[in-house]
């Protein structure tokens, strides 16, 4: 079955196509939703959200620089962004970030199609999180996902902000040369 | 010029990646990577990491009918701000020629920038009818051309058929894995009935598209 690409559906919405814009969303709207969700915390506020990146995806598009990043990453920034803005005041108190990622979640039933648009470099990315200590991968998660600044992630694990800032650092360097080395090997 | 040494900035790009560098550390940050291509690489490789972690997350089902709420919100949108998005195709467009985006855009002339209203052509394969990318057609002569999917590699020729009247070849552009653009200035008036394609080095038309009225 022939699917019209990522890409395509952008220059839709760039254009002001509503049948592109109904594609995008139906395409992107359990990550989307999901992300916000995740963030939040709060099925009202997460809608809310997921909402609005759908609008900023649609206002934006003809920014949109396929050179910096794949659609669904840019998407899901917007996302991530706006989720953050939200819970500035609201913190999560409890924090898992195996959780968080789905490291535990059971696979979902998807057709062959759909598992093969999935990415591999997300699912190394999952493993080399997975392979960092606990305190790195919750700090660069913290940070990487829920916008937590090196300060805020300090207070909360309760560790000098210089420590705070080296997990953070060493953790997404680690990340970036798992990445590297896994495609060299490949 | 920025205070800040690559050191300084190996330091501190994984913050910057992340985006949670704030205020002055991060205006000095970017300040030294725009100007130094080996930070600029390094912290392009770590976004492109920090990008990727909230793809980790999983998939939630929103609430019944989140879709149609969604559409409703872009149709108000749009409705406010019609004209934006006609602003917004000259600069994809525009985009499109530095940046190899994947559709087919007509962008408009010059002279009528200001005035004209894009007009969606969806691009298909002569051959086998399947879509290849999208034409944008405003105003007459300025066109931008790429497409993404279904066209072998190779040198294309961008050729324009008026309603009535002969094709011309206005350029040529190259397909590289499935991608190619192209954008410049048609040498005839683009009107309802046109016909946009891409013929290859054989004379064939790989695939085209033709300009719908103006809704």
């Amino acid at each position: 079955m022939w699917t019209v690409s990522d890409d395509a559906l952008v220059a839709g919405l760039a254009a002001g196509d509503r049948d592109a814009a109904s594609a995008f969303v139906g395409r992107f709207q359990r990550r989307v939703y999901g992300l916000a969700r995740t963030i939040v915390a709060d099925d009202r506020a997460a809608e809310d959200i997921a909402q609005e990146a759908f609008v900023r995806a649609w206002k934006h598009a003809g920014a949109y620089d396929p050179r910096r990043g794949s659609v669904v990453g840019w998407l899901l920034t917007i996302t991530r962004n706006l989720a953050i803005d939200a819970v500035r005041v609201r913190r999560p108190v409890a924090f898992d970030p195996a959780a968080l990622l789905g490291f535990d979640a059971p696979s979902v039933d998807r057709d062959p199609a759909e598992l093969a648009l999935l990415s591999d470099d997300t699912t190394r990315l999952r493993a080399a999180l997975a392979r960092l200590p606990e305190e790195q991968c919750r700090a660069v998660v913290l940070a990487g996902l829920l916008g937590y600044t090196a300060r805020e992630v300090g207070e909360m694990e309760d560790i000098p902000l210089g420590t705070a800032k080296t997990r953070i650092r060493t953790a997404l360097i680690r990340l970036r040369a798992a990445l590297v080395n896994e495609e060299r090997t490949e | 010029m920025s205070a800040l040494n690559c050191v300084d900035v190996r330091e501190l790009a994984p913050e910057l990646a992340l985006g949670i560098l704030g205020g002055a550390e991060r205006a000095e940050v970017i300040l030294h990577v725009n100007a130094c291509a080996r930070c600029q690489a390094y912290v392009i490789e770590l976004t492109e990491v920090a990008d990727a972690i909230p793809q980790l997350v999983p998939e939630i089902e929103p609430p019944p009918h989140f879709e149609a709420r969604v559409m409703r919100r872009l149709g108000e949108d749009q409705r406010r701000s019609r004209r934006r998005w006609v602003a917004s195709i000259a600069a994809a467009a525009a985009a499109a020629v530095i940046l190899s985006i994947t559709v087919v855009r007509v962008i408009e002339s010059n002279d009528t920038a200001a005035n004209a209203t894009p007009v969606a052509v969806a691009m298909t394969g002569s051959r086998a009818n399947v879509p290849a990318g999208w034409a944008y057609v405003s105003g007459g002569r300025g066109v931008a051309v790429s497409v993404s999917y279904g066209v072998p590699s190779g040198e294309y020729s961008v050729s324009v058929g008026p309603a009535r009247g002969a094709a011309r070849t206005i350029g040529t552009m190259t397909i590289d894995s499935g991608h190619g653009s192209w954008t410049g200035q048609s040498t005839v008036p683009l009107a309802a009935g046109a016909r946009i394609a891409l013929v290859d080095s054989r004379g064939r038309e790989t695939c085209h598209g033709v300009v719908p009225a103006a809704g």
